[in-house]
């Protein structure tokens, strides 16, 4: 049995890389969360306003639940509502911020926050020529990807996925104002 | 440092922008060189941040080598390329979101990359620091330029641009032109790499005329074609 027994540096020289580098990615860790929750924290904010044009300020409102930006202009008055929703991509989490004119039944302006999908492919959808399509595109309509919604040549399921992740944030949000009356 | 250290130096620099070219020669690093090529930008960024990683896993592995014994070199080595890999994806994001933005979808293509294992295997792991440097600037760049040079390929058949989506774009196909899909799919990837490596290999082999045999620096024979 002598020739199978494994030299015993090789054990150690292995756990301690190992160690080493559990707690340099730990030390790394601690010390980076805080300021990249404050960047998550700032582009949301940003996006909040993106989102609904004529904006300069926001408020957080709760509605049925849920966690709504009633978005408000110069003079005060209310320009419409921000609203954060998520779902599948094609290969990771696909996070919106929604702008929706509750009255008119209709959406505002739609921004990415955060994908996954393939550089080149899915991941245009943050491109105007996709994303621009969603303005002013009514409650009712199917959003469905190359009937309603125009598709992104060669990444149908990523288009599939926003364009549901928006009929889901329509549909919750509408569900938040009927019951919440 | 004498004259022949420099030459060293400069050999080790320059063998990987063209004569042992990541991509056109070696064919290392073929995943993020298929995938995300689609646009010159892409394959730009891709070759940026790979060449990032590979200096400073490289010069890691050149430090730690004799620590090492061989048996469990690769394990120790994939475990220092993605610590780097991960501490270079959380500092980015925290100190420069801007970049962390457009580079995040690049990170896991880059732990993966095996370029940057077979340089660490084959160069740093029986070199010095300072000629791993050399070398890694000039995988890096090599790898960069290859990836820049497949991506402009494919982005004016597939889209009529280059460097779409950023500063620098220009339209260079006229409204006549109908774009080709495919070169932008994966498809197109394995089309264009084909054609590229065909020509290369077509005019070397007139050349030189003979098999042509591959050898890394160190002397080991990496494959031949």
């Amino acid at each position: 049995m002598g020739k199978e027994k494994i030299d015993i540096k090789l054990i150690v020289v292995l756990t301690l890389i190992m160690i080493i580098s559990a707690l340099v990615l730990s030390f790394v860790y601690q010390a980076t969360t805080p300021l990249i929750k404050e960047h998550a924290a700032q582009a949301k904010k940003e996006a909040i306003l993106d989102v609904l044009p004529g904006a300069v300020k926001y408020e957080k409102l709760e509605k049925g639940g849920l966690e709504l930006y009633q978005g408000l202009d110069k003079s005060g008055s209310p320009v419409g509502v921000a609203f954060q929703h998520e779902g599948n991509g094609f290969q990771g989490t696909i996070i919106l911020m929604i702008g929706m004119d509750i009255e008119n039944q209709k959406l505002l302006k739609v921004k990415i926050l955060d994908q996954l999908d393939t550089p080149g492919l899915g991941a245009r959808m943050a491109e105007q020529e996709f994303k621009g399509q969603f303005q002013g595109k009514s409650f009712s309509d199917n959003f469905v990807a190359k009937e309603d919604v125009d598709a992104i040549a060669g990444a149908t399921i990523s288009s599939q996925a926003v364009s549901d992740i928006l009929k889901d944030a329509i549909a919750t949000v509408e569900q938040a104002y009927s019951g919440g009356e | 440092m004498g004259v022949s250290n420099v030459l060293t130096l400069w050999k080790d620099f320059v063998k990987g922008l063209w004569k042992e070219n990541p991509v056109f020669v070696m064919l290392l690093g073929m995943c993020p060189t298929l995938a995300v090529t689609n646009t010159a930008t892409n394959g730009l960024a891709m070759g940026l941040a790979t060449s990032f990683v590979l200096l400073g896993s490289g010069i890691v592995n050149s430090l730690v080598k004799k620590l090492i014994p061989d048996e469990v070199r690769i394990p120790s080595f994939i475990v220092i390329i993605a610590t780097f890999v991960t501490i270079v994806d959380y500092s980015a994001k925290a100190y420069v979101p801007a970049i962390a933005e457009s580079l995040k979808l690049f990170i896991p293509l880059i732990v993966v990359n095996c370029l940057i294992l077979g340089r660490s295997e084959s160069f740093a792991s029986k070199q010095p620091v300072h000629r791993t440097i050399a070398d890694a600037l000039g995988m890096g760049i090599g790898f960069t330029w290859a990836l820049t040079f497949l991506g402009i390929i494919r982005e004016v058949i597939g889209f009529g641009t280059v460097f779409r989506g950023t500063s620098l774009a220009i339209q260079v196909m006229g409204d006549w032109f109908q774009p080709w899909l495919i070169m932008v799919l994966p498809a197109g990837a394995f089309l264009t790499l084909g054609t590229v490596l065909g020509v290369i290999n077509y005019f070397k082999s007139r050349a030189v005329g003979v098999k042509v045999e591959l050898q890394d620096s160190t002397g080991d024979s990496c494959h031949s074609i």
